[in-house]
């Protein structure tokens, strides 16, 4: 059997332009890749700022109790803040429970002799397990801090020194590290890209195995004048193609709405400079996608042959996308170090490879391990598939079992 | 010179899980000649399609040798793929492509002369009267339009020997008789056809050649006019069951 590409490009001209014509693979493979992102995120996004809106519009009901009268715009702040409505009740304690108050402060004598005049101390009662109450507890802390900042200043300027020659020290942070939030989702991206590129494989795969057999294309196709590795190599290369083009526009869509659609949602721009995807890790991500593409194209297209139409190649197809995805959860977890031991775990590999190189984290020995297990891979799934393709049955689409029995069969001779 | 379709002790074994080993084939001889057309005349199951399968190398024989324009199916598939159209009982075109572009790839894909493609689209579109539908996708057509797109493709690299495996199934009595009327055309533009049926009607009408095949052998092979002599029966039905029942072999 010769390969001849003029042949292998006319099949896979073919292909591609079957392909752009179905609705399925449309949407599978380039629309969903390009929108999941933007939609998604903004979706939770207007959800997250809607049930936050909601909450943010109920006031905290507050009872204050004891305000030393030295104290009396502490209160009248309370009063002037639209956020909080003034209460009183015969039991508070109780009344947080049943729901009917948020928060009880009292204001004590100072733990010790401080030599301040008028000095107290703050004693706030609520309830953590209600959002509400624990909001009306973060809301006083917010109004008495402001109104210490402020009696502190008055202190200071009555001294005729500055408020940080009074204060001593004044603490101030500065975050270098992406928050939670930014973390968490660097984490999810490189998931994201690989179940799209899983995804953008899948039913081009089907379609062009299952599919031709549901058509009676494949009987005309083994009848053409060109060698079936022609129109096998023909296939695979289309399918790949649609797996990668599926995990590029991703890519694309990915670094285009981080900054848009995403910076928002993390407010006050705390880690919003980790938000954005170097573009110099293009390459590297690409480079993992194209092996990636090529071995999970092999993988899908072995299943789905097996199908005699359509249908059955999705369900065919479906274990091997799930032991494809199962890797990648288990190495989810946030503080999880690239290793030469998790080099060596195919699919795994790439995830992680992608994920610290979003991060614009490079460690090249570890890369070329990966693309090294990653190649290997695709031998392997190439090997298995042309072991196949010499049983005719199988070509015919007239044996009768899966892959794992066709396995056990004729590959491990059991 | 040998003719272009030569058969000689062709057997193909199938083995089936339920049923052991099944001959399908079972040892078969023939030949066609230039511009004729060959009949296998069968009931479901007899071996056409296996047959057929065999001689356009889509199946590998298990015993017997078969050549087409001189290349034989297991050593030279490519070389017997070229000289070949093999048109199959299902419309087997692709539903997203149009008219155009699957007479196109057909064209391609068995090599006809790259430079010539478009001129022989051009040529197949008239010939064939699509040029109405020549830009629609086939899963717009109406069934007597595919079947049309579908010997199309199957004659678009011009090869020399045509194989029909019951091209008329399924059609309506109207889009059947064109079926055959073009299989009469091609026969007088010089191409050497197999055809394979069940329908007694078509046989008669159509083949120059006729082989009864039943349980993978072929019980006898002559023209219309010499089975009915050898049978002393006019009706080609009852020559078929005679031959069927008696088991009689006369190759």
């Amino acid at each position: 059997m010769v390969l001849n590409w003029k042949d292998v490009r006319v099949l896979y001209l073919r292909e591609i332009r079957s392909a752009l014509r179905d609705r399925t693979i449309v949407t599978n493979s380039v629309l969903l890749p390009i929108f999941l992102y933007p939609v998604l995120i903004w979706l939770a996004y207007t959800g997250v700022t809607f049930i936050s809106g909601q909450n943010e519009e109920l006031k905290s009901r507050i009872m204050l109790k004891d305000l030393p009268a030295a104290h009396a715009p502490l209160r009248k702040q309370f009063e002037t803040d639209k956020s909080v409505v003034l209460n009183t009740s015969p039991n508070p304690a109780e009344d947080i429970h049943t729901g009917t108050l948020d928060a009880f402060v009292e204001f004590l004598p100072p733990a010790s002799a401080s030599g301040v005049a008028d000095n107290f101390a703050v004693r706030v009662t609520f309830d953590e397990s209600r959002d509400q109450s624990d909001r009306a507890k973060t809301r006083i802390d917010q109004i008495i801090s402001k109104y210490r900042d402020d009696f502190l200043q008055q202190r200071a300027v009555s001294l005729g020194i500055s408020r940080e020659q009074y204060q001593n020290f004044k603490v101030d942070d500065k975050n270098l590290s992406s928050n939670r939030q930014v973390s968490a989702f660097m984490i999810i991206l490189p998931i994201f890209f690989i179940v799209m590129l899983a995804v953008g494989a899948m039913h081009p795969a089907i379609d062009s195995t299952a599919g031709e057999r549901e058509n009676s294309t494949w009987e005309t196709m083994m009848a053409a004048a060109t060698s079936r590795t022609s129109i096998l190599v023909a296939k695979y290369f289309y399918v790949a193609t649609m797996s990668f083009i599926a995990a590029f526009l991703n890519l694309f869509a990915m670094m285009a709405s981080m900054g848009t659609v995403l910076a928002p949602m993390f407010q006050s721009g705390r880690g919003t400079s980790s938000l954005r995807i170097p573009i110099e890790s293009a390459p590297v991500i690409l480079a993992g996608a194209a092996l990636l593409a090529l071995f999970v194209s092999a993988g899908m297209m072995i299943f789905a042959s097996f199908a005699r139409n359509y249908k059955e190649g999705q369900s065919m197809v479906g274990p091997f996308y799930i032991a494809l995805i199962m890797p990648i959860m288990f190495f989810q977890t946030p503080g999880l170090a690239f290793t030469t031991r998790m080099a060596l775990v195919p699919v795994a590999n790439v995830m992680m490879m992608i994920r610290e190189a979003m991060q614009g984290i490079y460690h090249w020995p570890l890369i070329g391990l990966t693309l090294a297990v990653e190649f290997g891979c695709v031998i392997i799934a190439l090997r298995i598939a042309i072991l196949i393709i010499q049983h005719e049955d199988f070509v015919m689409g007239s044996y009768n079992g899966s892959f794992g029995k066709f396995a056990k069969e004729r590959l491990l001779g059991k | 010179m040998s003719a272009p379709v030569v058969v000689s002790n062709l057997a193909k074994t199938f083995y089936d899980e339920g049923r052991g080993r099944i001959k399908a084939v079972d040892s078969i001889s023939f030949e066609c000649h230039e511009g004729q057309i060959f009949g296998l005349l069968g009931a479901n199951g007899a071996g056409k399609t296996t047959t057929l399968r065999m001689l356009s190398t889509i199946l590998t024989p298990t015993a017997g040798t078969a050549s087409i324009m001189g290349h034989d199916v297991v050593k030279d598939p490519e070389g017997v793929r070229k000289n070949l159209g093999f048109y199959s009982a299902t419309t087997a075109l692709y539903p997203r492509l149009t008219t155009r572009e699957t007479i196109e790839f057909f064209a391609r894909i068995n090599q006809y002369p790259s430079e010539r493609v478009p001129e022989r689209v051009e040529y197949l579109i008239h010939r064939f009267g699509l040029q109405k539908y020549a830009n629609a996708r086939i899963e717009k057509l109406s069934s007597g339009m595919k079947q049309k797109v579908s010997i199309a493709r199957t004659v678009a690299h011009d090869p020399a020997i045509l194989i029909f495996d019951e091209p008329t199934v399924g059609l309506d009595v109207l889009n059947a008789l064109d079926v055959q009327e073009t299989i009469s055309e091609l026969r007088s533009e010089g191409k050497t056809i197999i055809f394979s049926t069940h329908i007694m009607s078509e046989a008669e009408r159509l083949c120059d050649r006729i082989a009864i095949i039943h349980g993978g052998r072929i019980l006898a092979s002559n023209t219309l006019a010499g089975l009915r002599e050898s049978t002393g029966q006019h009706y080609l039905e009852d020559i078929f069951v005679l031959y069927v029942k008696a088991g009689l072999e006369t190759v």
